[in-house]
């Protein structure tokens, strides 16, 4: 083409005249084009579809957050569906102030973050050597944690209580785990009171320690699959070098896989913040010195004495919305962590390269 | 003195536990073996460099401790050294699974085998009788819970996948949306859960009877009727199922579905992630289009996704507490009328042999369909 004309600028630099076609032309064959057709359509569709999507996720929450703000006047309003017309912060006063809410909290933290780093950790070595080491019996202890993923908690329930309220139960000479909680309950004179070890913390640390708590199953199995995709050729190196298998673990796998252990942690950590099934199994009794966020979920005494006037429907309407109240108060901590650690997540499930 | 009864009639049903337990002694020996090497770092040090000639060594420095392992070299081979490390990492597991899991399972099948006395002497079968015969309480409700669920795999299984696709586009607020789809893995659990249907059920005591005679669900965002209108030329009925109930049921769950297709929606992303971009690239230059690309490409890669992803919500699904025999299970009465553990943990283990059955039939029809990459 001759219209294009070239000259050199400077050492590193060229400009280039060429005649440009109008304006209108250029954007006419960048709008009205199919394919530009095509992509527009297909992003309004997409961006039509996620932020529906997104409001059916959020609709609940949104409704649990507006009518946490209402009053019982507003409950008596039937031009009253969302947005309230008396704004008032009691449901969220009552709550934290009759419930114990910062008991529970503090509670509920310690011991969701102490479970949680005990079952990542646990998890990842299990998981670590399921899939790294081939050894007799490497799927059968896999067959195992399948099977622990599929049994609902529910089938082992009472088996559980019995379990640690009187280890004797199950054979203490034969068993080695029994063997050493047996004398430690006498020692602690757990006995007396005949709940043994079902009213202590001590059987949720324990069941995280052998890796059999809450959808652990499930840890194992991402963990195993993350660990699959980590190339041989680095712990070959670092046999090489001289690194022992522990030591390889801790000071090179541990730090790559930090996405995917900070998933598993978070996962672990907000099944255990919002548990009902072990701390109702092993801490359920009346006068327990623990506070849990599951505590949190009941209607305070004040709430309870102003609704008696009421009729059953106003009153029935009302608690919910205060349920809703300790929920969204159960929730938030979870909420704002997940803001931070959201990334996380994804990035961590996208590096395992998880293969069937 | 439950207890005490027990640990004396502990005989009738000692001999499954006993079998356990040997086979744990057998397990825990390496273990022990092996703790001392773990702790010294220094001596794979040693040996590491040229690792042939170090064999002599190491045959002096260890012996015989290492008897069940000897090879005819007379040392420990490194593979017998790697099923060592393998062992000593699992044994965590392994313990709990001996120590614990299987007592506590034993111990619940044990229940269910007491019959509604709680006579520990003899085996009784009246908690199994009561689950199919009785009056066929448990097997329907088993079934309707089945009819259900069989709609909502493929659904959840189906949308997971599209949305993942959709998430793992580059477009403007990806990070937001993604959030969003993941919240319900974290929040709609546990508690939380429970206090969601206790509001649920609430709200359906208030409103149900109004909306009774309209048909209209109450909160649904669609009914049946609006759903009539639609289809009305293509008015499908197979069996009991018509077309309308289907499509009603689904899109009034879809709060359901998508709360529930989150770890999928991971799973999926994660597999969509390690298909390589440059077989997407050569199909490009070839002139595949998007849904070329899609049948031909991810659908095939992504396979062993889908088959994960069936079971995984299979699992999830049948063992979700508001499942309709979980629930019905929940608190011994429900389905058998009297409360009895023993009715309760028959008819929970009756359900999860029927799980692992659907699990086993629905791994076997996957497998015919997947397709797995070869890595050489």
């Amino acid at each position: 083409m001759d219209t294009v004309k070239v000259k050199r600028e400077s050492k590193k630099k060229i400009k280039v005249d060429f005649e440009r076609a109008p304006l209108k032309e250029r954007l006419k064959q960048k709008f009205l084009s199919a394919n530009f057709l095509y992509k527009v359509v297909f992003v309004i569709f997409r961006t039509v579809l996620l932020i529906g999507i997104t409001f059916i996720i959020l609709y609940p929450y949104i409704k649990k957050i507006l009518s946490s703000i209402m009053s019982i006047s507003d409950v008596k309003d039937a031009t009253v569906i969302l947005i309230t017309k008396n704004p008032t912060i009691d449901q969220y006063w009552f709550v934290l102030s009759e419930n114990n809410y910062i008991q529970a909290f503090l509670t509920t933290f310690l011991v969701s973050l102490s479970v949680a780093l005990i079952q990542t950790l646990v998890c990842a070595l299990v998981a670590y050597g399921l899939a790294k080491f081939k050894f007799k019996g490497n799927s059968i202890v896999f067959a195992f944690v399948i099977l622990t993923l599929m049994v609902p908690q529910e089938a082992l329930k009472n088996s559980m209580d019995a379990f640690f309220r009187q280890i004797t139960m199950f054979e203490t000479t034969l068993n080695p785990i029994s063997f050493i909680l047996k004398p430690l309950q006498d020692w602690f004179g757990m006995f007396e009171n005949g709940y043994g070890f079902s009213d202590s913390l001590i059987p949720l640390y324990v069941l995280s320690i052998f890796g059999l708590g809450f959808k652990n199953g499930l840890f194992i199995f991402m963990l195993r699959q993350f660990f699959k995709g980590v190339p041989d050729e680095l712990e070959e190196s670092a046999f090489v070098d001289g690194s022992s298998t522990l030591r390889t673990f801790f000071s090179i796998i541990i730090p790559i896989s930090i996405p995917m252990l900070i998933t598993v942690f978070i996962f672990a950590f907000s099944w255990q913040w919002t548990d009902d099934f072990y701390t109702s199994i092993f801490l359920a009794r009346e006068n327990s010195a623990f506070v849990f966020m599951k505590h949190i979920a009941a209607t305070p005494e004040s709430i309870a004495a102003m609704l008696k006037n009421e009729t059953q429907n106003i009153s029935s309407a009302y608690s919910a919305m205060v349920l809703g109240t300790a929920s969204i108060l159960i929730a938030l901590p979870l909420i704002v962590a997940y803001v931070f650690l959201q990334r996380r997540i994804v990035e961590g499930v996208e590096r395992s390269g998880i293969v069937g | 003195m439950k207890n005490a009864n027990e640990t004396q009639n502990k005989v009738t049903l000692g001999s499954s536990t006993t079998g356990a337990s040997t086979q744990k002694v057998y397990l825990a020996t390496p273990k022990k073996v092996t703790k001392p090497v773990a702790k010294q770092p220094q001596e794979p040090l040693e040996e590491a460099p040229v690792v042939a000639e170090q064999v002599k060594t190491k045959e002096t420095a260890e012996g015989p401790a290492y008897t069940p392992y000897v090879s005819k070299k007379k040392g420990l081979s490194l593979t017998g050294k790697k099923a060592l490390s393998g062992w000593l990492f699992c044994m965590p597991f392994v313990l709990g699974i001996i120590g614990i899991y299987l007592p506590m399972v034993i111990k619940s099948i044990e229940v269910s085998f007491r019959g509604s006395k709680g006579n520990y002497d003899y085996l009784s079968f009246d908690a199994y009788k009561l689950v199919f015969f009785d009056d066929g309480r448990f097997t329907t409700t088993v079934l309707d819970a089945m009819g259900d669920l069989v709609l909502q795999i493929p659904a959840i299984v189906i949308f997971s996948l599209f949305m993942a696709i959709i998430l793992n586009q580059k477009m403007t607020g990806r990070t937001f949306f993604r959030a969003v789809f993941f919240l319900p893995v974290i929040l709609s659990t546990g508690i939380i859960d429970a206090i969601d249907a206790q509001i649920d059920a609430g709200s359906m005591e208030e409103s149900g009877a109004i909306d009774d005679n309209t048909g209209a669900s109450d909160g649904g965002l669609i009914s049946s009727l609006d759903v009539e209108m639609l289809l009305s030329n293509v008015n499908l009925k197979i069996g009991e199922f018509s077309l309308v109930e289907v499509v009603t049921s689904l899109i009034n769950n879809i709060f359901k579905i998508v709360s529930r297709s989150g770890v999928q929606m991971l799973i999926f992303l994660s597999g969509l992630q390690s298909i390589s971009p440059s077989i997407y690239e050569s199909c490009q230059m070839e002139g595949a289009t998007a849904w070329e690309t899609f049948w031909k490409i991810t659908l095939p890669m992504i396979s062993p996704m889908i088959l994960v992803n069936a079971i995984y919500t299979v699992v999830d699904l049948f063992t979700a507490a508001d499942n309709r025999v979980m629930q019905g299970l929940g608190g011994y009465g429900g389905l058998f009328g009297s409360a009895n553990p023993g009715n309760f943990s028959a008819g929970i283990w009756v359900y999860i042999l029927l799980v692992l059955v659907v699990i086993v039939v629905v791994a076997l029809l996957m497998k015919t369909v997947v397709f797995y990459q070869r890595r050489d």
